[in-house]
């Protein structure tokens, strides 16, 4: 393959590369304590409504968690002795993340299972294809081809 | 007498699809028998004519039983159970009429209303065609759905019970929420379009399933009710994810809630559709997968009508439960075996001989979207399902949310953009590299000059720069197609209007905007700036780089339907921005509303958390800052335009003349016709159902 044809592909990794490195790699510190307050806030269901998060959620009991989550970040605490004290405050779990253990793991498995499967079909599918040689043509295949070819495009 | 009108209208609308059935069936079984017996069957397909004005008779029932909903409402019947509960007379006269939506019971009568409009569309479509088994299997279908629909508003969900005891002076309105913006007066009607749209391509592969003619002729009647109906579903999803963020007051326009998930599954199973069709109409291929695919899109829609008004799951759409949980499911039960039962039936015939000869051609990346497409779809469907399964067989709870949902679908959706930026370059059949790196250097390029364009700017973290740098690259690919179909259209000495026009240019414009809404998704959900400020009359506070100034309380605005506090909030010294927060009689709770300066860089968004205890003192005011939300508006609107550019006639469309009851396979001996070629293209199958 000459030079020609491969260099503006080779520059153009070189760009998403460096582009993906730079963009990637620097993104600026640990988060501040604003964004993991949002973030800890959104990885919580809110207890008294339906379906929202305690960053969603404009209900009294939602707030109040939001408040809790913004003192104990103002006083250092880790994002995972925060979310380990709300576990512990209510009676079921709050969040929103399934655990990654026990009958939790099978939504994180399944799609992943689902997916493989799906892959390995299809390249089982293509080496079957493979395999097997092309039909040849019938004569009617034939006629209709000349019927086709000849009444124009 | 709106009760009686009403129960009059869905009593006609059962009459007539019950009888409908009944005599398509007839006809049916003696055209069959007729025809074996070598007799002319014109007998049976006087019968069949019949199905059309039995049509009518729904729509007309549909129609009646809306109207006398309406009337109810507008005129505040209140003797009527669902007036009094979802009126009152200080509801605005949009928001009245809109209450039709606004719980359980009257959204089947919008349902059953939309179906026999779709009914009596395809039994006028196809009026010519009445006597042809096809489209009576599909009108039979159509009229056993609708059958379903009007029974449950005899039984189960009866809009027109009126109230036990003395009628209410006043009702309490709508659900708050759903009284706060014009979109909810169109957001659903076009949600259900689509929802229900999909019941007739449906209706069609079950009748290409039992009549056995499943060539390509049913796809190529159904193909602008598909595309039509996907579009309605596009247009209703985006349209409640803007309502969601004007009204909601969170900031967010897509939360992975149960509803939002219900319309989004079908649109999933839709969108694989539309594209693995291709395949089959081009190369007679992928025809059980294609079947499956509307049959569970059309299935999905009644499941995510049971998940969402059943009330099993926990959702912010729960206005209303009620007991038509077991018969959403039973219908869907059914449903499910019939089409597994057709299935397998058919299954013989289903058999195509063809076969995909490289993974790198055209039809082997419309199976790669499938199969992504179908992941996609499987992940938002066990989120959504899980913590039920898991309650039913441990009965421990968890929650599945939106952490689980972003986390999962990231890798899908940066695939799906991958596959939009290469598909549409790739040749059928079989791709060479050279041709490849010609057709795609271009889109590369763009996409490349897309991710550190970015970086330049100051975008930072791996998934959003994927989906920029992949958005940019399918962007360049939609674009480079367009320009060529252009080209084409211009060297015919067509106008350039006419290069846009049709079913690929169309799509080309879809996959614009799509990629409009993923890149301004990506960034709205990466970068967004949030905070609380307590801010006093005078005080200002800066979050992003905005400023925003509290100037103090209006004077609470009282009108009979709510009363107004709202705050007077500048941003970045212009424009005065009046967040609020709705005090509504019947309603225990406050109803934010926020206000939003829109711009096409960045959004801030303005929320009154809460009031001043005093005028005087200070408020607590959200603000939130997102880039680029305004373009995911702005994308919607271009998938829109491209699904009516894509349903528009193109000029090539040609009517085949006879029926063509020859086998599929006689059609694929053409290769690929070459890259101009496919601009515009409108593949002229055989019309199953000739004049």
């Amino acid at each position: 393959m000459s030079a020609r044809r491969w260099l503006p592909w080779l520059g153009l990794a070189v760009v998403v590369a460096v582009s993906l490195v730079v963009g990637a790699g620097g993104s600026g510190g640990p988060p501040t304590d604003a964004e993991r307050k949002t973030a800890l806030a959104s990885e919580l269901r809110c207890p008294t409504c339906r379906g929202q998060s305690v960053r969603d959620s404009d209900a009294p009991a939602a707030a109040a968690i939001r408040a809790e989550i913004g003192r104990r970040v103002d006083e250092g605490q880790s994002d995972e002795e925060i979310l380990a004290y709300i576990d512990g405050k209510f009676p079921e779990s709050l969040r929103l993340t399934p655990p990654a253990s026990g009958v939790g793991a099978l939504v994180w498995a399944l799609p992943v299972v689902a997916l493989v499967a799906a892959v390995a079909g299809l390249a089982a599918a293509f080496r079957r294809w493979r395999a097997e040689p092309l039909p040849a043509p019938s004569d009617d295949d034939r006629a209709l081809v000349e019927r086709a070819r000849s009444s124009g495009p | 007498m709106n009760a009686a009108l009403g129960t009059a209208g869905v009593t006609l609308g059962l009459a007539g699809a019950v009888l409908g059935v009944v005599v398509l069936a007839v006809g049916l079984r003696r055209r069959r028998r007729a025809l074996a017996a070598g007799e002319p069957p014109a007998g049976a397909e006087a019968l069949l004519h019949l199905g059309r004005p039995f049509a009518w008779l729904v729509l007309a029932g549909a129609v009646l039983a809306t109207v006398a909903m309406e009337i109810a409402l507008v005129t505040h019947d209140f003797s009527l159970t669902y007036v009094a509960e979802n009126g009152s007379r200080a509801t605005p006269l949009l928001y009245t009429v809109a209450s039709l939506w606004a719980a359980l019971e009257g959204s089947i009568i919008l349902w059953a209303l939309v179906l026999s409009g779709f009914l009596a569309a395809v039994a006028h479509r196809f009026r010519h065609q009445a006597s042809d088994p096809l489209v009576a299997w599909a009108t039979l279908t159509m009229l056993a759905v609708a059958v379903f629909f009007f029974a449950l508003m005899l039984g189960p969900a009866d809009p027109f019970t009126t109230v036990a005891g003395a009628v209410p002076a006043d009702g309490p309105g709508p659900n708050p929420l759903l009284q706060n913006h014009p979109l909810m007066a169109i957001h659903p009607p076009l949600l259900y379009l689509g929802y229900v749209g999909f019941t007739v391509p449906f209706a069609f592969a079950v009748a290409a399933l039992v009549t056995g003619r499943l060539d390509e002729g049913w796809l190529a009647a159904t193909r602008r009710w598909a595309l039509a109906a996907w579009g309605f579903l596009t247009v209703g999803i985006v349209l409640g994810a803007w309502w969601s963020y004007e009204v909601l007051g969170w900031g967010g326009f897509w939360a992975w809630d149960p509803v939002e998930n219900a319309s989004f599954l079908p649109w999933l199973t839709g969108t694989a559709y539309i594209h693995s069709v291709m395949v089959q109409q081009r190369r007679g291929m992928l025809r059980v997968w294609n079947l499956s695919l509307l049959l569970a899109t059309f299935s999905l829609t009644i499941l995510g009508t049971f998940l969402t008004r059943s009330g099993v799951l926990d959702s912010v759409h729960s206005f209303t439960e009620s007991p038509i949980g077991p018969w959403l499911l039973s219908f869907f039960g059914v449903v499910v075996a019939v089409i597994l039962g057709l299935i397998a039936w058919r299954g013989d015939r289903l058999r195509a001989p063809g076969r995909i000869d490289s993974p790198v051609s055209r039809e082997g990346a419309f199976l790669a979207n499938n199969v992504v497409f179908a992941a996609f779809a499987f992940v938002v469907l066990l989120g959504t399902v899980f913590p039920l399964v898991v309650e039913a067989v441990n009965g421990e709870r968890l929650s599945v949310g939106t952490p689980y949902f972003n986390r999962m679908t990231t890798p899908l959706g940066l695939a799906l953009l991958f596959l939009m930026a290469v598909a549409p370059a790739l040749p059928w059949r079989k791709a060479s590299g050279e041709l490849l790196r010609t057709r795609l250097q271009w889109p590369a390029w763009g996409g490349a000059g897309a991710v550190a364009g970015a970086v330049l700017l100051g975008a930072r973290g791996l998934a959003p720069l994927l989906a920029f740098g992949l958005g940019g690259f399918a962007a360049a690919g939609a674009l480079r197609q367009l320009a060529l179909s252009v080209r084409a259209a211009r060297r015919r000495g067509a106008s350039v209007v006419a290069g846009l026009v049709g079913r690929s240019s169309g799509g080309m414009i879809v996959h614009l905007g799509v990629v409009l809404v993923a890149v301004a998704f990506a960034a709205a959900s990466a970068y967004l700036t949030g905070e609380e400020v307590r801010l006093a009359p005078g005080q200002s506070a800066t979050v992003a780089g905005h400023t925003v100034t509290y100037q103090g309380m209006n004077p609470p605005a009282e009108t009979p339907q709510k009363t107004v506090f709202s705050a007077r909030v500048q941003v970045d010294g212009g424009v005065v921005y009046e967040p609020a927060l709705n005090r509504f009689p019947n309603a225990t709770q406050t109803i934010g509303t926020p206000s939003v300066r829109t711009s096409l860089t960045d959004d801030v968004y303005l929320t009154l958390v809460a009031m001043p205890e005093e005028p005087g003192d200070p408020a607590l005011i959200g603000v939130l800052v997102q880039p680029l939300v305004a373009w995911l508006w702005i994308g919607g609107g271009v998938m829109a335009l491209g699904t009516l550019l894509a349903l528009w006639p193109g000029e090539r469309r040609r009517r085949v003349p006879a029926p063509s009851p020859a086998p599929a396979e006689e059609r694929r001996a053409g290769g690929d016709a070459g890259e101009a070629g496919e601009a515009g293209e409108d593949t002229p199958a055989p019309a199953v159902v000739g004049p």
